[in-house]
Protein backbone atom coordinates (compact mmCIF):
# COMPACT_ATOMS: atom_id res chain seq x y z
CA UNK A 1 0.00 0.00 0.00
CA UNK A 2 1.78 3.13 -1.13
CA UNK A 3 1.18 6.41 0.62
CA UNK A 4 -0.30 9.60 -0.64
CA UNK A 5 0.74 13.18 -0.25
CA UNK A 6 -0.86 15.69 2.10
CA UNK A 7 -1.15 19.38 1.27
CA UNK A 8 -2.25 22.07 3.66
CA UNK A 9 -2.47 25.53 2.10
CA UNK A 10 -3.20 28.78 3.91
CA UNK A 11 -5.23 26.99 6.54
CA UNK A 12 -6.87 28.92 9.35
CA UNK A 13 -9.07 27.66 12.13
CA UNK A 14 -10.74 29.32 15.10
CA UNK A 15 -12.49 27.97 18.18
CA UNK A 16 -15.03 30.76 18.56
CA UNK A 17 -13.01 33.95 18.83
CA UNK A 18 -9.75 32.16 19.60
CA UNK A 19 -7.62 31.51 16.54
CA UNK A 20 -5.89 28.13 16.81
CA UNK A 21 -4.38 28.06 13.29
CA UNK A 22 -3.23 31.32 11.74
CA UNK A 23 -2.26 30.41 8.19
CA UNK A 24 -0.56 27.03 7.96
CA UNK A 25 1.18 25.79 4.81
CA UNK A 26 2.54 22.27 4.88
CA UNK A 27 3.33 19.81 2.12
CA UNK A 28 4.12 16.22 2.99
CA UNK A 29 5.24 13.95 0.19
CA UNK A 30 3.86 10.43 -0.17
CA UNK A 31 5.83 8.09 2.07
CA UNK A 32 7.38 10.79 4.23
CA UNK A 33 7.71 10.28 8.00
CA UNK A 34 7.01 13.60 9.69
CA UNK A 35 6.87 14.52 13.37
CA UNK A 36 4.83 17.52 14.45
CA UNK A 37 6.10 19.06 17.67
CA UNK A 38 5.59 22.27 19.62
CA UNK A 39 4.34 23.52 22.97
CA UNK A 40 0.93 22.61 24.38
CA UNK A 41 -1.75 24.68 22.71
CA UNK A 42 0.30 25.40 19.56
CA UNK A 43 -2.42 23.98 17.30
CA UNK A 44 -0.94 20.55 16.56
CA UNK A 45 -4.02 18.50 17.40
CA UNK A 46 -6.29 21.00 15.65
CA UNK A 47 -4.24 20.70 12.47
CA UNK A 48 -4.38 16.91 12.50
CA UNK A 49 -8.16 16.96 12.94
CA UNK A 50 -8.53 19.00 9.76
CA UNK A 51 -6.75 16.25 7.83
CA UNK A 52 -9.55 13.77 8.55
CA UNK A 53 -12.48 16.20 8.30
CA UNK A 54 -13.21 16.07 12.04
CA UNK A 55 -12.97 19.86 11.86
CA UNK A 56 -13.43 22.13 8.86
CA UNK A 57 -10.94 24.94 8.29
CA UNK A 58 -12.27 28.48 8.43
CA UNK A 59 -9.90 29.29 5.56
CA UNK A 60 -7.52 27.55 3.17
CA UNK A 61 -7.56 24.05 1.73
CA UNK A 62 -6.52 20.56 2.76
CA UNK A 63 -5.92 17.84 0.19
CA UNK A 64 -4.90 14.22 0.67
CA UNK A 65 -3.76 12.67 -2.57
CA UNK A 66 -6.41 13.62 -5.13
CA UNK A 67 -9.08 14.27 -2.50
CA UNK A 68 -10.07 17.74 -1.40
CA UNK A 69 -10.93 17.09 2.24
CA UNK A 70 -13.59 19.83 2.15
CA UNK A 71 -15.83 17.58 0.06
CA UNK A 72 -15.38 14.45 2.18
CA UNK A 73 -17.04 13.09 5.28
CA UNK A 74 -14.98 11.76 8.21
CA UNK A 75 -16.04 8.17 7.48
CA UNK A 76 -14.87 8.48 3.88
CA UNK A 77 -11.57 9.93 5.04
CA UNK A 78 -11.08 6.93 7.37
CA UNK A 79 -10.53 4.69 4.34
CA UNK A 80 -7.53 6.72 3.32
CA UNK A 81 -6.23 8.45 6.44
CA UNK A 82 -5.97 6.49 9.71
CA UNK A 83 -6.32 8.73 12.73
CA UNK A 84 -5.34 7.70 16.27
CA UNK A 85 -6.64 10.11 18.89
CA UNK A 86 -4.55 11.49 21.72
CA UNK A 87 -7.07 9.92 24.09
CA UNK A 88 -7.63 6.41 22.85
CA UNK A 89 -10.77 5.95 24.92
CA UNK A 90 -12.54 8.30 22.52
CA UNK A 91 -12.32 5.72 19.77
CA UNK A 92 -13.00 2.42 21.59
CA UNK A 93 -16.53 1.10 21.82
CA UNK A 94 -16.76 -2.59 20.90
CA UNK A 95 -17.18 -5.38 23.42
CA UNK A 96 -13.79 -6.93 22.88
CA UNK A 97 -10.37 -5.80 21.75
CA UNK A 98 -10.55 -8.03 18.68
CA UNK A 99 -13.99 -6.70 17.69
CA UNK A 100 -12.82 -3.16 18.15
CA UNK A 101 -9.81 -3.67 15.90
CA UNK A 102 -11.98 -5.43 13.30
CA UNK A 103 -14.66 -2.73 13.25
CA UNK A 104 -12.89 -0.28 10.91
CA UNK A 105 -11.99 -2.75 8.18
CA UNK A 106 -15.48 -4.30 8.33
CA UNK A 107 -17.06 -0.87 7.99
CA UNK A 108 -14.88 -0.30 4.93
CA UNK A 109 -15.83 -3.69 3.50
CA UNK A 110 -12.29 -5.01 3.64
CA UNK A 111 -12.71 -8.67 4.43
CA UNK A 112 -9.04 -9.50 4.01
CA UNK A 113 -7.83 -6.92 6.52
CA UNK A 114 -4.90 -8.06 8.69
CA UNK A 115 -6.79 -7.83 11.99
CA UNK A 116 -5.10 -10.76 13.74
CA UNK A 117 -1.70 -9.79 12.39
CA UNK A 118 -1.97 -6.24 13.71
CA UNK A 119 -3.19 -7.46 17.11
CA UNK A 120 -0.11 -9.67 17.29
CA UNK A 121 2.19 -6.98 15.99
CA UNK A 122 1.22 -4.64 18.83
CA UNK A 123 1.44 -7.37 21.47
CA UNK A 124 -2.30 -7.52 22.14
CA UNK A 125 -2.92 -11.21 21.42
CA UNK A 126 -3.27 -12.04 25.12
CA UNK A 127 -5.96 -9.42 25.66
CA UNK A 128 -7.79 -9.80 22.34
CA UNK A 129 -10.81 -11.37 24.04
CA UNK A 130 -11.08 -8.80 26.82
CA UNK A 131 -13.32 -5.77 26.92
CA UNK A 132 -11.24 -2.76 25.84
CA UNK A 133 -11.92 -1.07 29.19
CA UNK A 134 -10.58 -4.07 31.08
CA UNK A 135 -7.09 -3.60 29.68
CA UNK A 136 -4.77 -0.97 31.23
CA UNK A 137 -5.03 2.54 29.82
CA UNK A 138 -1.71 2.45 27.92
CA UNK A 139 -2.67 -0.83 26.26
CA UNK A 140 -5.98 0.77 25.22
CA UNK A 141 -3.89 3.24 23.27
CA UNK A 142 -2.39 0.30 21.38
CA UNK A 143 -5.87 -1.13 20.77
CA UNK A 144 -6.92 2.12 19.13
CA UNK A 145 -3.73 2.17 17.07
CA UNK A 146 -4.31 -1.45 16.03
CA UNK A 147 -7.80 -0.49 14.84
CA UNK A 148 -6.26 2.20 12.68
CA UNK A 149 -3.47 0.01 11.28
CA UNK A 150 -5.95 -2.78 10.46
CA UNK A 151 -7.64 -0.46 7.94
CA UNK A 152 -4.29 -0.24 6.10
CA UNK A 153 -4.58 3.48 5.49
CA UNK A 154 -2.26 5.21 3.01
CA UNK A 155 -1.69 8.01 5.48
CA UNK A 156 -1.31 7.64 9.27
CA UNK A 157 -2.04 10.60 11.50
CA UNK A 158 -1.17 9.85 15.10
CA UNK A 159 -1.66 12.18 18.05
CA UNK A 160 0.87 11.45 20.80
CA UNK A 161 1.23 7.77 19.90
CA UNK A 162 3.73 7.01 22.70
CA UNK A 163 2.35 9.08 25.58
CA UNK A 164 2.01 6.92 28.68
CA UNK A 165 3.43 3.78 27.05
CA UNK A 166 6.09 1.70 28.74
CA UNK A 167 9.36 0.91 26.98
CA UNK A 168 8.25 -2.36 25.44
CA UNK A 169 5.02 -0.85 24.10
CA UNK A 170 6.87 2.17 22.77
CA UNK A 171 9.29 -0.10 20.92
CA UNK A 172 6.38 -1.97 19.36
CA UNK A 173 4.85 1.26 18.11
CA UNK A 174 8.17 2.38 16.65
CA UNK A 175 8.65 -0.99 14.93
CA UNK A 176 5.10 -0.92 13.54
CA UNK A 177 5.63 2.58 12.13
CA UNK A 178 8.95 1.59 10.58
CA UNK A 179 7.25 -1.31 8.84
CA UNK A 180 4.58 1.04 7.45
CA UNK A 181 7.31 3.47 6.41
CA UNK A 182 9.07 0.70 4.50
CA UNK A 183 5.77 0.05 2.68
CA UNK A 184 5.62 3.70 1.68
CA UNK A 185 2.84 4.81 4.02
CA UNK A 186 2.86 8.53 4.85
CA UNK A 187 3.08 9.25 8.57
CA UNK A 188 2.38 12.44 10.50
CA UNK A 189 2.84 12.01 14.26
CA UNK A 190 2.26 14.66 16.90
CA UNK A 191 4.69 14.02 19.74
CA UNK A 192 6.50 15.55 22.67
CA UNK A 193 8.71 12.52 22.92
CA UNK A 194 11.92 13.48 21.12
CA UNK A 195 13.29 9.98 21.66
CA UNK A 196 10.36 8.68 19.64
CA UNK A 197 10.81 11.43 17.04
CA UNK A 198 14.45 10.40 16.64
CA UNK A 199 13.48 6.78 16.10
CA UNK A 200 10.48 7.25 13.83
CA UNK A 201 10.69 10.52 11.89
CA UNK A 202 12.85 11.84 9.07
CA UNK A 203 11.50 15.35 9.16
CA UNK A 204 10.32 17.54 12.03
CA UNK A 205 7.79 20.35 11.76
CA UNK A 206 7.59 22.68 14.74
CA UNK A 207 4.38 24.57 15.46
CA UNK A 208 4.04 27.59 17.66
CA UNK A 209 0.99 29.77 18.27
CA UNK A 210 -0.92 28.43 15.33
CA UNK A 211 1.89 28.72 12.81
CA UNK A 212 4.75 26.62 11.53
CA UNK A 213 7.93 27.87 13.18
CA UNK A 214 10.49 25.37 11.85
CA UNK A 215 10.59 22.64 9.25
CA UNK A 216 13.82 20.64 9.06
CA UNK A 217 15.21 17.15 8.81
CA UNK A 218 15.14 15.28 12.12
CA UNK A 219 18.91 14.83 12.06
CA UNK A 220 19.54 18.52 11.57
CA UNK A 221 17.10 19.75 14.19
CA UNK A 222 17.96 17.19 16.88
CA UNK A 223 21.65 18.09 16.61
CA UNK A 224 20.92 21.81 16.80
CA UNK A 225 21.12 22.34 20.56
CA UNK A 226 20.37 26.06 20.28
CA UNK A 227 17.27 25.61 18.15
CA UNK A 228 16.02 22.98 20.59
CA UNK A 229 16.75 25.23 23.58
CA UNK A 230 14.68 28.06 22.13
CA UNK A 231 11.82 25.54 21.94
CA UNK A 232 12.44 24.55 25.57
CA UNK A 233 13.67 21.14 24.41
CA UNK A 234 16.74 19.07 25.13
CA UNK A 235 18.22 16.60 22.65
CA UNK A 236 17.12 12.98 23.13
CA UNK A 237 19.51 10.58 24.87
CA UNK A 238 20.83 9.24 21.56
CA UNK A 239 21.87 12.72 20.43
CA UNK A 240 23.33 13.57 23.87
CA UNK A 241 25.56 10.53 23.46
CA UNK A 242 26.40 11.43 19.86
CA UNK A 243 27.36 14.96 20.87
CA UNK A 244 29.32 13.99 23.98
CA UNK A 245 31.30 11.25 22.24
CA UNK A 246 31.51 13.12 18.92
CA UNK A 247 30.20 10.11 17.06
CA UNK A 248 30.50 10.24 13.29
CA UNK A 249 27.44 10.59 11.09
CA UNK A 250 25.23 12.40 13.61
CA UNK A 251 23.35 9.28 14.72
CA UNK A 252 19.82 9.89 16.07
CA UNK A 253 18.35 6.38 16.28
CA UNK A 254 19.48 4.11 19.08
CA UNK A 255 20.48 1.47 16.53
CA UNK A 256 22.70 4.03 14.80
CA UNK A 257 24.30 5.01 18.12
CA UNK A 258 24.88 1.39 19.11
CA UNK A 259 26.43 0.79 15.68
CA UNK A 260 28.71 3.81 16.14
CA UNK A 261 29.70 2.63 19.62
CA UNK A 262 30.46 -0.95 18.62
CA UNK A 263 34.16 -1.52 18.75
CA UNK A 264 34.50 1.20 21.36
CA UNK A 265 37.09 0.36 24.02
CA UNK A 266 35.51 0.69 27.45
CA UNK A 267 37.31 1.41 30.67
CA UNK A 268 36.51 -1.33 33.14
CA UNK A 269 36.86 1.05 36.08
CA UNK A 270 33.54 1.86 37.69
CA UNK A 271 32.14 5.37 37.59
CA UNK B 1 8.00 11.78 60.44
CA UNK B 2 4.85 9.73 60.87
CA UNK B 3 3.54 7.92 57.86
CA UNK B 4 0.46 9.38 56.19
CA UNK B 5 -0.03 6.14 54.30
CA UNK B 6 1.09 2.76 55.60
CA UNK B 7 0.44 -0.48 53.74
CA UNK B 8 1.36 -3.81 55.27
CA UNK B 9 0.95 -7.03 53.33
CA UNK B 10 -1.76 -5.48 51.18
CA UNK B 11 -3.29 -7.58 48.43
CA UNK B 12 -5.95 -6.02 46.22
CA UNK B 13 -8.17 -7.69 43.63
CA UNK B 14 -10.56 -5.88 41.28
CA UNK B 15 -14.10 -7.24 41.19
CA UNK B 16 -14.33 -10.12 38.76
CA UNK B 17 -10.57 -10.27 38.15
CA UNK B 18 -8.93 -13.68 38.15
CA UNK B 19 -5.69 -12.46 39.70
CA UNK B 20 -4.94 -9.76 42.26
CA UNK B 21 -3.60 -6.47 40.89
CA UNK B 22 -1.43 -5.96 43.99
CA UNK B 23 0.15 -8.77 45.97
CA UNK B 24 1.58 -8.48 49.49
CA UNK B 25 2.59 -4.85 49.15
CA UNK B 26 4.12 -3.07 52.13
CA UNK B 27 5.27 0.53 52.11
CA UNK B 28 5.06 3.79 54.01
CA UNK B 29 4.83 7.33 52.70
CA UNK B 30 5.32 10.25 55.07
CA UNK B 31 4.70 13.97 54.79
CA UNK B 32 7.53 15.44 52.73
CA UNK B 33 8.16 12.23 50.80
CA UNK B 34 8.15 11.95 47.03
CA UNK B 35 7.89 8.27 46.18
CA UNK B 36 8.28 7.20 42.56
CA UNK B 37 6.37 4.09 41.48
CA UNK B 38 7.85 2.34 38.47
CA UNK B 39 6.60 -0.65 36.55
CA UNK B 40 5.69 -1.70 33.05
CA UNK B 41 2.04 -1.45 32.01
CA UNK B 42 -0.15 -3.76 34.05
CA UNK B 43 2.41 -4.07 36.85
CA UNK B 44 0.02 -2.45 39.31
CA UNK B 45 1.40 1.09 39.63
CA UNK B 46 -1.95 2.80 38.95
CA UNK B 47 -3.69 0.40 41.32
CA UNK B 48 -1.15 1.15 44.03
CA UNK B 49 -2.00 4.85 43.76
CA UNK B 50 -5.72 4.11 44.10
CA UNK B 51 -5.13 1.86 47.10
CA UNK B 52 -2.74 4.29 48.81
CA UNK B 53 -5.25 7.13 48.53
CA UNK B 54 -8.27 5.09 49.60
CA UNK B 55 -10.03 5.22 46.20
CA UNK B 56 -9.73 1.44 45.95
CA UNK B 57 -11.80 -0.34 46.96
CA UNK B 58 -14.06 2.50 48.28
CA UNK B 59 -14.78 4.02 44.85
CA UNK B 60 -13.71 1.42 42.30
CA UNK B 61 -14.81 -1.72 44.17
CA UNK B 62 -12.76 -4.85 44.69
CA UNK B 63 -11.33 -6.63 47.72
CA UNK B 64 -8.47 -5.52 49.92
CA UNK B 65 -6.73 -7.73 52.46
CA UNK B 66 -3.85 -6.84 54.75
CA UNK B 67 -3.47 -3.67 56.77
CA UNK B 68 -3.85 -0.17 55.42
CA UNK B 69 -3.68 3.01 57.45
CA UNK B 70 -4.34 6.36 55.81
CA UNK B 71 -3.80 9.25 58.23
CA UNK B 72 -4.74 12.02 55.81
CA UNK B 73 -7.68 14.41 55.82
CA UNK B 74 -7.62 14.82 52.06
CA UNK B 75 -6.14 12.63 49.35
CA UNK B 76 -5.83 13.89 45.79
CA UNK B 77 -5.49 11.69 42.73
CA UNK B 78 -4.66 12.75 39.21
CA UNK B 79 -5.59 9.98 36.82
CA UNK B 80 -3.67 9.13 33.71
CA UNK B 81 -6.55 10.42 31.58
CA UNK B 82 -7.13 13.97 32.83
CA UNK B 83 -10.18 14.70 30.71
CA UNK B 84 -12.17 12.16 32.69
CA UNK B 85 -11.58 14.31 35.75
CA UNK B 86 -13.20 17.56 34.66
CA UNK B 87 -16.30 18.51 36.61
CA UNK B 88 -18.20 19.41 33.44
CA UNK B 89 -19.84 22.14 35.51
CA UNK B 90 -17.39 25.01 35.19
CA UNK B 91 -17.24 27.57 32.39
CA UNK B 92 -13.70 28.71 33.14
CA UNK B 93 -10.43 27.13 34.19
CA UNK B 94 -10.40 29.40 37.26
CA UNK B 95 -13.75 27.99 38.41
CA UNK B 96 -12.69 24.44 37.56
CA UNK B 97 -9.62 24.72 39.78
CA UNK B 98 -11.64 26.41 42.53
CA UNK B 99 -14.40 23.79 42.39
CA UNK B 100 -12.72 21.33 44.77
CA UNK B 101 -11.80 23.95 47.38
CA UNK B 102 -15.28 25.50 47.15
CA UNK B 103 -16.93 22.11 47.66
CA UNK B 104 -14.93 21.82 50.88
CA UNK B 105 -16.89 24.80 52.14
CA UNK B 106 -13.79 26.98 52.36
CA UNK B 107 -14.33 30.75 52.61
CA UNK B 108 -14.46 32.53 49.26
CA UNK B 109 -11.12 34.26 49.79
CA UNK B 110 -9.36 31.00 50.60
CA UNK B 111 -10.86 29.32 47.53
CA UNK B 112 -9.66 32.19 45.39
CA UNK B 113 -6.14 32.20 46.78
CA UNK B 114 -5.81 28.39 46.63
CA UNK B 115 -6.85 28.45 42.96
CA UNK B 116 -4.55 31.37 42.07
CA UNK B 117 -1.62 29.75 43.86
CA UNK B 118 -2.17 26.41 42.14
CA UNK B 119 -2.51 28.07 38.72
CA UNK B 120 0.74 29.97 39.24
CA UNK B 121 2.56 26.81 40.30
CA UNK B 122 1.47 24.86 37.22
CA UNK B 123 1.92 27.91 34.96
CA UNK B 124 -1.66 27.91 33.77
CA UNK B 125 -2.62 31.42 34.97
CA UNK B 126 -2.86 32.51 31.32
CA UNK B 127 -5.61 29.93 30.79
CA UNK B 128 -7.74 31.13 33.74
CA UNK B 129 -10.59 32.51 31.61
CA UNK B 130 -10.60 29.72 29.01
CA UNK B 131 -13.28 27.08 28.82
CA UNK B 132 -11.93 23.75 30.18
CA UNK B 133 -13.51 21.73 27.36
CA UNK B 134 -11.58 23.76 24.77
CA UNK B 135 -8.11 23.22 26.21
CA UNK B 136 -5.51 21.13 24.42
CA UNK B 137 -4.55 17.80 25.97
CA UNK B 138 -1.41 19.16 27.59
CA UNK B 139 -3.09 22.30 28.90
CA UNK B 140 -5.84 20.17 30.36
CA UNK B 141 -3.41 17.89 32.12
CA UNK B 142 -1.76 20.84 33.87
CA UNK B 143 -5.16 22.26 34.84
CA UNK B 144 -6.21 18.95 36.39
CA UNK B 145 -2.96 18.75 38.39
CA UNK B 146 -3.51 22.35 39.51
CA UNK B 147 -7.05 21.44 40.59
CA UNK B 148 -5.69 18.59 42.69
CA UNK B 149 -3.07 20.87 44.27
CA UNK B 150 -5.64 23.56 45.04
CA UNK B 151 -7.33 21.11 47.42
CA UNK B 152 -4.15 21.17 49.52
CA UNK B 153 -4.13 17.38 49.84
CA UNK B 154 -2.11 15.63 52.53
CA UNK B 155 -1.50 12.80 50.11
CA UNK B 156 -1.23 13.42 46.38
CA UNK B 157 -1.06 10.57 43.88
CA UNK B 158 -0.11 11.43 40.30
CA UNK B 159 -0.52 8.86 37.55
CA UNK B 160 1.85 9.70 34.71
CA UNK B 161 1.13 13.42 35.19
CA UNK B 162 3.31 14.61 32.32
CA UNK B 163 2.22 12.09 29.69
CA UNK B 164 0.78 14.77 27.42
CA UNK B 165 2.97 17.69 28.34
CA UNK B 166 5.60 19.30 26.19
CA UNK B 167 9.06 18.82 27.70
CA UNK B 168 9.22 22.30 29.17
CA UNK B 169 5.85 21.89 30.88
CA UNK B 170 6.82 18.40 32.03
CA UNK B 171 9.98 19.76 33.64
CA UNK B 172 7.98 22.55 35.27
CA UNK B 173 5.49 20.07 36.68
CA UNK B 174 8.14 17.79 38.13
CA UNK B 175 10.07 20.76 39.50
CA UNK B 176 7.00 21.80 41.53
CA UNK B 177 6.76 18.47 43.36
CA UNK B 178 9.66 18.82 45.85
CA UNK B 179 8.26 22.15 47.08
CA UNK B 180 4.76 20.71 47.44
CA UNK B 181 6.20 17.79 49.41
CA UNK B 182 8.33 20.09 51.55
CA UNK B 183 5.16 21.92 52.58
CA UNK B 184 3.92 18.69 54.17
CA UNK B 185 2.32 16.63 51.39
CA UNK B 186 3.15 12.99 50.77
CA UNK B 187 3.46 12.44 47.02
CA UNK B 188 3.32 9.22 45.03
CA UNK B 189 4.08 9.50 41.35
CA UNK B 190 3.74 6.64 38.89
CA UNK B 191 5.43 7.20 35.56
CA UNK B 192 7.38 5.52 32.80
CA UNK B 193 9.50 8.71 32.68
CA UNK B 194 12.33 7.43 34.83
CA UNK B 195 14.65 10.32 34.11
CA UNK B 196 12.30 12.97 35.47
CA UNK B 197 11.07 10.79 38.34
CA UNK B 198 14.64 10.18 39.49
CA UNK B 199 15.19 13.94 39.61
CA UNK B 200 12.45 14.65 42.14
CA UNK B 201 11.87 11.44 44.08
CA UNK B 202 14.02 10.41 46.99
CA UNK B 203 12.74 6.87 47.12
CA UNK B 204 11.22 4.56 44.56
CA UNK B 205 9.55 1.19 44.33
CA UNK B 206 9.35 -0.93 41.21
CA UNK B 207 6.40 -3.23 40.66
CA UNK B 208 6.09 -6.33 38.52
CA UNK B 209 2.92 -8.41 38.34
CA UNK B 210 1.54 -6.59 41.38
CA UNK B 211 4.53 -7.21 43.65
CA UNK B 212 7.21 -4.82 44.78
CA UNK B 213 10.36 -6.20 43.14
CA UNK B 214 12.75 -3.38 44.01
CA UNK B 215 12.78 -0.56 46.51
CA UNK B 216 15.35 1.97 47.63
CA UNK B 217 16.94 5.21 46.57
CA UNK B 218 15.23 6.52 43.44
CA UNK B 219 18.49 6.79 41.50
CA UNK B 220 19.11 3.07 42.00
CA UNK B 221 15.61 1.72 41.43
CA UNK B 222 14.96 3.93 38.40
CA UNK B 223 18.44 3.42 36.99
CA UNK B 224 17.69 1.86 33.62
CA UNK B 225 17.74 5.04 31.55
CA UNK B 226 17.80 5.32 27.78
CA UNK B 227 21.52 6.05 27.94
CA UNK B 228 22.19 2.93 29.98
CA UNK B 229 20.13 0.84 27.56
CA UNK B 230 22.16 2.04 24.59
CA UNK B 231 25.44 1.55 26.43
CA UNK B 232 24.46 -1.98 27.37
CA UNK B 233 23.53 -2.79 23.76
CA UNK B 234 26.88 -1.44 22.60
CA UNK B 235 28.75 -3.75 24.96
CA UNK B 236 29.70 -1.33 27.71
CA UNK B 237 30.42 -3.38 30.85
CA UNK B 238 28.39 -2.86 34.03
CA UNK B 239 27.83 -1.34 36.54
CA UNK B 240 24.74 0.50 35.43
CA UNK B 241 22.93 2.95 35.67
CA UNK B 242 24.77 5.33 33.43
CA UNK B 243 24.22 8.90 32.33
CA UNK B 244 25.98 10.69 29.50
CA UNK B 245 28.85 12.14 31.59
CA UNK B 246 29.41 8.72 33.15
CA UNK B 247 29.44 7.13 29.71
CA UNK B 248 31.95 9.71 28.52
CA UNK B 249 34.27 8.88 31.43
CA UNK B 250 34.20 5.23 30.50
CA UNK B 251 35.27 5.57 26.89
CA UNK B 252 38.97 4.80 26.64
CA UNK B 253 40.57 7.52 24.58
Amino acid sequence: MSGCDVRVAGVRFAYGAREALRGVDLAIAAGEQVALIGPNGAGKTTLTRLLVALRRPTGGTVTVGDWDVAGRRPDEMAGRVGYAFQHADQQLFARSVAEDVAFGPRRLGRAAAPVTEVIGELGLADVAGLHPYDVPAPARKLVALAGVLAMEPRVLVLDEPTAGLDHAQRDRVIAALRRRAAEGVTVLAVSHDLGFVAEAADRVVVMREGRIAEDRTARELLYDREALATLGLRPPATVEIGLALQLAGAPIRSGEVVEALRGTKWKETPQ
Amino acid sequence: MTALVALEGVTFTYSGAARPALVDVSLEVAAGDVLAVAGETGAGASTLLLVATGFAPRVVGGTLTGTRRIAARRCGVVFARPWTQLTGLCATVRDEIGFGPASQGWPRERVRSAAEHAMARLRVAHLADREPAQLSGGELQRVVVAAALAMEPDVLALDDPAAELDPEAADALYDVLPAVAAAGTAILVATPDRERAARVARRAVALAAGRIVARGAAADVLGETAVAGIARAAGCPPPFPLDVPALLRRVAR
